[in-house]
């Protein structure tokens, strides 16, 4: 391991590694601190300009790109109380309250150094845990892996944003944009209405672009004359003491530790890791009150968390094939473009994409924190480029990175009705993640379901009487229907608060 | 964004989703049956249409109920939202990538014509603006023009 390390690491340092690297980080973290823009729009984006570099280089790219984006964000959070990115909702509830109260550069220090303790302590899980999660995976029958996916597939519409049968729709929704064209199991065309450029079906990244970038673009120029207040950033005060590391390490550490391990959970992003961390830090803090208020652990957890969930969401990706987030799914594709199959055996057939990544996580998390330390009050006049010239330009590269991918202009049509789509999603409560993790996840799962049923000459029984593909289905199961038992519950408890006589205590009496 | 949605455009995007998968449903009715697998082609995307649908259906209903209720939420946005320009500009879009299809123009003329109206129009045809359109859309179309053929090595539509 360490010498495989080591390899990738000289490799990374040679000039053009090293150089895209950089480029990657600074484009992540610029295009992270413009609201309205993300790290998955910048990769999806990014995509069509790699087709012609060597894997390697790619990949790291846009894992730089991943790194340096989810850590963008922060400024404006703090700054403007505008998130760059979602992950960064939960900083704006402390770091912008912070920065108000005349310490801009306070808050930014923190978030930045919490920033590269969460990705340094995920990148450790990442290095130890890959490897030997995909050895285990290889040992997987295709009823573990359909059962693996369905699990995953319900995790991401229980956890995502608005309701559960929303998310369960932008799933299936997902699922059914990938079917159409020559079936891969029996090479029956379907959903093909007889359109011959159909036949290839639809391909990810006309989707990808249209559905984040595109959908992203109409809403911006819908909002467009939201107003940006500039406000004087006095970025005294960024490096932390001494007594501040020992006084944030605990919290940095379980914070780290929690978005590592959302990231971990396939389909989980970012926001939710931020969350959680959050919500763990208020709870166990000796001063509650404060958090909402400016409260240091507050952006200390939530920025910890919300960088620790990319090195945890790489592991399900390495070791899998299955996408940690939304943007994980995009380097699936990513990898697929470049030949590469993503899955269980991707250490053994291409171990140096899988090395280069994990070194470029490191190396990307180091050229973070120094450029974000050297250069903030640069990256945060950013925030301020006017969107009325930035958003039509974007559209034109929208519009050749879906061209690029094979000159086709109907690749282009597809990438125009899915921003559509996506917009019209977006402004109804349909979570978009969901929706691209479907439309990765559903060839595998239908592949391994049909071949399954092939050795099985049929039958399904293999899922009920062995161990793995039970555990993932009852945990399916139950993660189905646990919000309808709890939200059954609240009403039973509601109708019993608001019965006569129970509120006044004589219930108690009555027992 | 609002996370609950509009009810309006949740009954619109229910609708529609209904009506694309009754459209699946009558696809994929003519699919013969697998000949050496048990499960043919037709089954997963049939299964799929008919959760969406369902799922959709119990979404519309949610927002016809919440419609009824509050006659739809009130936009409480602190400013004012343009919807029109997005209509216009994705028209200007749509009749670009045509014309670009049609190779009625090289890219790089084409993008600067298309850059210029599109910024002029989001920027309320202010002359300042409209100078610093034609500046972007100069650069952004000779400019694409030149690093995606001559550097990136990638074909771009119109050419």
């Amino acid at each position: 391991m360490i010498g495989d390390l080591g390899g990738a690491l000289a490799h990374i340092f040679t000039p053009l590694p090293f150089f895209y690297v950089f480029l990657g980080t600074v484009l992540g973290i610029v295009v992270g601190a413009i609201p309205g823009l993300s790290g998955a729009m910048l990769i999806a984006l990014t995509l069509p300009l790699t087709f012609y570099m060597e894997p390697v280089n790619a990949i790291v790219l846009l894992v730089a790109m991943y790194v340096g984006s989810i850590t963008g964000g922060l400024i404006t959070a703090t700054l403007l109380r505008m998130p760059g990115t979602p992950s960064n909702v939960v900083t704006t509830f402390d770091g912008h309250p912070l920065a108000m109260s005349g310490r801009p550069g306070r808050a930014l220090g923190l978030g930045i150094a919490a920033s590269f303790v969460g990705g340094i302590v995920s990148w450790i899980v990442l290095l130890l845990l890959a490897k030997p999660l995909s050895i285990w995976a290889t040992r997987f029958g295709p009823f573990e892996y359909f059962t693996l996916i369905l699990m995953a597939m319900v995790l991401i519409a229980s956890v995502s944003q608005g309701s559960m049968v929303k998310g369960l729709i932008a799933g299936f929704l997902g699922m059914l944009v990938s079917m159409p064209g020559v079936d891969p199991s029996a090479g029956q065309p379907r959903l093909t209405w007889d359109w011959y450029v159909l036949n290839g079906g639809l391909k990810l990244l006309p989707v990808l672009i249209g559905i984040f970038a595109v959908s992203q673009i109409i809403g911006d120029i819908v909002s467009i004359g939201k107003k940006i207040d500039r406000i004087d950033a006095n970025l005294s005060g960024m490096l932390m003491s001494f007594r501040d590391w020992r006084r944030q390490a605990f919290n940095m550490l379980r914070s780290s530790v929690i978005g590592t391990w959302v990231g971990i959970l396939p389909g989980i992003g970012a926001s939710i890791g931020s969350i959680m961390a959050y919500t763990v830090a208020k709870n166990m803090s000796r001063a509650p009150e404060e958090y909402g208020k400016g409260s240091e652990e507050g952006i200390v957890a939530s920025e910890a968390a919300n960088n620790a969930t990319v090195g945890g969401a790489l592991i399900p990706l390495i070791s899998m094939g299955i996408p940690g987030s939304v943007i994980d799914a995009i380097l699936i594709g990513a990898l697929m473009i470049h030949s590469i199959q993503p899955g269980p055996t991707l250490f053994l057939t291409n171990a140096d994409v899988v090395w280069a990544m994990i070194a470029a996580c490191l190396v990307a998390n180091v050229i973070m924190l120094i450029v974000m330390m050297g250069s903030v009050k640069v990256v945060s006049q950013v925030m301020y480029v006017p969107r009325t010239f930035l958003l039509p330009v974007i559209l034109v590269f929208c519009i050749i990175g879906a061209f690029a991918l094979d000159n086709t202009m109907f690749d282009v049509w597809v990438m125009l009705g899915f921003g559509v789509l996506g917009f019209a999603m977006e402004r109804a409560g349909f979570p978009l993640g969901p929706f691209v993790i479907g439309f990765v996840l559903a060839p595998l799962m239908e592949e391994k379901l049909r071949s399954g049923l092939m050795m099985t000459a049929g039958s399904i029984e293999p899922i009920f009487t062995r161990p793995l593909p039970l555990l993932f289905l009852s945990i399916a199961v139950i993660l189905l229907i646990a919000p309808f038992i709890r939200a059954w519950r609240q009403s039973r408890i509601a109708r019993s608060g608001n019965a006569p006589g129970l509120n006044s205590g004589e219930g108690d009496s009555t027992r | 964004m609002d996370l609950q949605g509009s009810p309006r455009w949740e009954l619109g995007v229910a609708i529609f989703f209904v009506a694309a998968c009754s459209v699946v449903l009558w696809e994929t009715r003519d699919i013969p049956p697998g000949t050496f697998e048990p499960l043919g082609s037709a089954p997963v995307p049939q299964a799929t249409a008919v959760f969406i649908m369902m799922l959709s259906i119990a979404v519309g209903i949610s927002a016809v109920r919440r419609l009824r209720v509050s006659g739809g939420p009130a936009d409480a946005a602190d400013y004012k939202p343009r919807p029109l320009d997005a209509v216009v500009v994705a028209a200007l879009t749509v009749g670009y990538v045509m014309l670009l299809d049609a190779r009625v123009l090289d890219f790089a003329p084409l993008t600067a014509i298309f850059l210029f109206i599109v910024i002029s129009l989001l920027a309320r045809f202010k002359l300042s603006a409209m100078a610093g359109a034609a500046v972007v859309g100069v650069i952004t179309g000779w400019g694409a023009q030149y690093a995606f053929t001559r550097i990136f090595v990638v074909d771009l539509p119109g050419l």
